[in-house]
């Protein structure tokens, strides 16, 4: 473990500085608060890929025979892939070997209180409530740390209700015939190359299981944290809600600063029966890289939906102001019959970020309906693109598509772009797509600014406005932090 | 398989392009010829084809040229258009026809000839134009027509003249004994504060299964204005791949009206780039495949100087097995400050076999700009259709009156009365019903 770059840390402020927008300003000094890196002994494997990387991460995970040959039939699949080319990216190419596949804190805890010390503080300074604070937020959390989960709160409550919500690694021992029943079902292993690495690589992640008609009582919520060097974090999610049952999740992300790009290549499934719904929140913070555009996440997601039963519904919600590089296109398969899909997204870029994200609506059922609404936010030397694609398949009898993609620019020298898809194979379907470019306009800066309003200010004011259709889709705690962690991302942007 | 395995590339490399005795031409053919036969046609894995598959075309072997097109028959009802009198260049299987054309009384300003003329008296001022390699991947027929083209359509208007009668570019294909392929090359210039109108038609007798290709450069100098209304109604076998290239100097101003009706396989690539300061692009098109067709328009518009204006409104209707392709790209560079680009796309989908698939793109690098687009597909108004029903209208007709609708809001800017009558007339006899 290395500390180098620990005077960056921020230390103390870090844990307030997503809560209290009065300290958000001085606090910021304009940089990522959550670049600090936490000092705690970890084991790991060397850097380097081969089948016998997998063969031991699947080893040290003391994962059942099926899991290693899967992840080794995903492996040998991946070799024979080309990285796709096709996203508006400048991607430095990536070493595969350079990468340590596998990291984790040196003393895996047996409970959450004998939780490593320094690690409770890390997610107290990022603000994830771990411990008593939970209690009061009333949220379950699993915080996975590099490649390991390193706790899970409300598992008793939880499990009261029946629900299961545990790290992957967990499930995997603990319930193989779940796991091996919708594992890979939604995204298979060979779906691409990203997905096709994580296949193979994978170390933990969430999973979580809604048995029939069953309300999860509280929001369930993972925390990813990328502490090493030279590690990637692959992680896995499996969401499977049955027939009638209701769940709401959210995902937070961060990373400490450095010079080399890390590399974060996640796989999310979700499986929704008959009249199931699931709600999915992301609040994707990874460290974007410094103003000259040096270091930062690569953020190569997979992230699908699979509304198998009728009148089922999966929405998507992501605020993005982190990474570097983000390619990410959370999608819904609108399989089963009068199924919802939904997709509300803020996207962020600011210096030198480059995202490229949208969604893809696939509708195969009848009376299936979908909505994405898409707000893209560039700012400095960014370039953000929307690229979406809304599928309307022979079958889908009465299918119904809105899209709305809006995007501001802020400054001169950044761009933003909209490639959206339709294919239209059913006369009886309608598929509506709008989308606006424009600036913040000098009339609704010099309104606010004749009223007193300071320019960043009213440049944050405007930016919440723009955004407040998705924000209005988070819970509560996350809108909160979302709206902060933009205005801090949008820290000098203006001027 | 290797490219030159593939009977369209190997059909076409069997023979050398054409000698034209100019050395950069015979070089720029040999290349592009060279380039062709290198990548072949492009799958549907390239982007800009990515909904037009060639596969069968690749399968047809073609003979460059028609050698009997001098002698051909042909009825020049199939492209009158009463009311219309002006200069006229008429092509038939790709080979000028004087004998059908009418240069008699070209008005003051007007140059107007076919390539092969301009050629033979001075190929310097064409040099910028037809020494260009193209590169692209999905450029295949853009090669392959720098390669093969004899002849075309030379065209510049001088300064400050204003045209006022219509210049008629007429492209005949007619049915030949073996599968022909065509290949014809445009030069049009505009000078500065010119004013033009442009009507290109394709028309089709017999089952023409032919392949034409037309490549259109088209530059108006500043303040320079152009109509231009291309109205495609090729034979029902008939594989078109066009583009037009347009760019746009300062203040100048183009209004360009495209009807998609004929053809088997049609693919229109529309391209053009506003280089002056205040230029301004209005495009108007409607696209209406049915049967089995499959049409495709790309369209692409690049703003790239201050306050530049462009606006296009496109509609499409598709019935029967037919695919309805349209890509509408807008980018806006660095710099292009006080753009003002607005696009939209409506489609109707008739039939359960038929599909749309449409994609509007915006890439904007400047940030004092207004972009907007939109694209829908859906189909016709029930209450509308209630309504005519209500006032007894019988249901098929109603439909009919109401896809008319639909598409000529395409041409409802169009200023010429005539044109504007036949061109709607045109439509209502292909749209489905």
């Amino acid at each position: 473990m290395t500390s180098e770059r620990s005077d960056h840390m921020l230390g103390d402020t870090g844990a307030t500085v997503l809560r209290d927008n009065a300290e958000v300003a001085e606090a910021l000094g304009r940089s990522y608060s959550a670049g600090f890196v936490t000092e705690i002994e970890s084991t790991g494997l060397p850097p380097g890929l081969s089948e016998e990387t997998v063969r031991q991460i699947s080893a040290i995970k003391r994962e059942p025979e099926w899991m290693t040959e899967w992840r080794l039939k995903a492996f040998r699949h991946w070799l024979t892939m080309p990285q796709p080319d096709w996203a508006k990216l400048k991607m430095a190419p990536q070493d595969y070997q350079a990468i340590s596949y596998y990291s984790a804190p040196k003393v895996a805890p047996k409970s959450l209180d004998e939780v490593d010390p320094a690690l409770l503080e890390t997610y107290e300074k990022l603000g994830v409530p771990l411990h008593e604070r939970a209690a009061l937020a009333g949220v379950a959390v699993d915080a996975v740390f590099d490649s390991v989960s390193v706790g899970t709160t409300f598992r008793k409550q939880l499990a009261d209700a029946g629900v299961l919500f545990c790290s992957m690694s967990e499930a995997i021992r603990e319930y193989p015939e779940l796991v091996q029943k919708y594992l890979g079902s939604v995204v298979p292993p060979g779906d691409n190359f990203f997905a096709a690495l994580n296949s193979a690589v994978f170390s933990d992640g969430s999973f979580v299981f809604i048995p029939k008609g069953v309300r999860c009582p509280m929001e369930l919520s993972t925390y990813f944290r990328i502490n090493a060097q030279n590690t990637g974090q692959f992680e896995r999610t499996l969401i499977v809600a049955e027939e009638g049952a209701h769940v709401s999740y959210l995902e937070g992300c961060t990373a400490p600063r450095r010079d080399e790009n890390q590399l974060h290549a996640a796989v999310v499934e979700l499986v929704a029966l008959e009249k199931a719904q699931i709600k999915y929140s992301t609040v994707q913070n990874w460290y974007p890289g410094d103003e000259n555009g040096v270091g930062g996440v690569y953020n190569l997601v997979t992230k699908r939906g699979d509304c198998r039963g009728a009148d089922s519904k999966i929405s998507w919600t992501q605020v993005e102001t982190g990474s570097a590089i983000t390619w990410k296109y959370p999608s819904v398969i609108l399989r089963g019959d009068r199924s919802v899909g939904e997709f509300h997204s803020v996207a962020l870029t600011h210096h030198f970020q480059q995202a490229d994200t949208g969604t893809k609506m696939i509708h195969i059922g009848r009376d299936t309906k979908s909505k994405i609404v898409s707000k893209g936010i560039s700012a400095g030397r960014s370039n953000n693109s929307y690229r979406g694609l809304v599928k309307v398949e022979k079958g889908a009898e009465g299918a119904r598509n809105y899209t709305q993609c809006d995007s501001l620019l802020i400054g001169k020298r950044c761009g933003a772009h909209t490639f959206p898809y339709m294919e239209v194979k059913n006369p009886s379907a309608i598929v509506e797509h709008e989308a606006t470019t424009s600036k913040i306009s000098d009339d609704q800066l010099f309104y606010c600014r004749s009223r007193g309003i300071g320019e960043e200010d009213a440049v944050s004011m405007i930016v919440d406005g723009f955004c407040k259709q998705v924000f209005r889709e988070l819970p509560m705690e996350f809108a909160v932090e979302a709206k902060k962690l933009l205005e801090v991302s949008l820290e000098g942007a203006v001027g | 398989m290797s490219e030159s395995a593939v009977p369209f590339v190997a059909s076409t490399l069997a023979v050398p392009p054409p000698s034209s005795g100019i050395g950069w031409l015979d070089e720029a053919r040999r290349e592009n010829l060279a380039a062709f036969g290198e990548a072949g046609l492009p799958d549907t894995r390239v982007e800009a084809w990515k909904y037009t598959a060639l596969r069968a075309l690749s399968q047809r072997s073609f003979i460059h040229g028609d050698a009997q097109a001098a002698t051909r028959d042909i009825d020049p009802e199939a492209f009158a258009l009463p009311g219309l009198d002006g200069p006229r260049l008429v092509f038939v299987n790709g080979v000028f026809r004087g004998d059908l054309s009418d240069l008699s009384a070209l008005p003051a300003g007007l140059a107007l000839r076919p390539l092969s003329q301009a050629l033979a008296q001075d190929a310097e001022p064409l040099r910028f134009a037809l020494a260009r390699r193209y590169k692209e991947r999905g450029d295949a027929f853009a090669q392959l027509n720098a390669a093969q083209a004899v002849d075309g359509v030379v065209l510049r208007v001088a300064a400050d003249a204003k045209i006022d009668v219509p210049v008629r570019l007429v492209f005949v294909g007619v049915a030949a004994d073996a599968e022909l392929a065509w290949h014809l090359r445009n030069v049009i210039e505009l000078g500065e504060g010119a004013e033009l109108t442009l009507v290109e038609q394709h028309v089709g007798s017999g089952n023409a299964r032919q392949l034409g290709t037309l490549v259109a450069d088209v530059v108006l100098r500043d303040g320079a204005r152009l109509q231009h209304i291309v109205a495609q109604d090729a034979s029902a076998d008939a594989t078109l791949v066009h583009r037009h290239a347009l760019q746009l100097g300062a203040r100048a101003q183009a209004l360009l009206h495209v009807l998609e009706l004929g053809g088997a396989l049609v693919r229109h690539d529309l391209q053009a780039d506003l280089v002056g300061n205040g230029a301004r692009l209005d495009t108007r098109g409607v696209f209406v495949p049915r049967g089995r067709q499959h049409i495709d328009t790309q369209l692409a518009i690049r703003h790239q100087a201050l306050n530049t204006t462009s606006d296009s409104t496109w509609r499409g209707v598709a019935d029967g097995r037919a695919r309805g392709v349209f890509r509408g790209a807008i980018l806006v560079a660095p710099g292009a400050d006080g753009s003002d680009a607005r696009l939209n796309n409506k489609n109707l989908l008739l039939s359960g076999s038929a599909e749309i698939d449409t994609k509007p793109e915006l890439e904007i690098y400047a940030d004092e700009v207004q972009a907007a687009h939109g694209a829908t597909v859906g189909q016709l108004d029930e209450r509308a259709l209630f309504y005519l029903r209500s006032r007894g209208i019988p249901l098929a007709e109603a439909r009919t009156l109401l896809t008319a609708a639909f598409c000529r809001a395409v041409l409802d800017d169009l200023p010429n009365a005539t044109l504007r009558e036949h061109l709607a007339s045109l439509l209502a006899i292909r749209l489905p019903v």
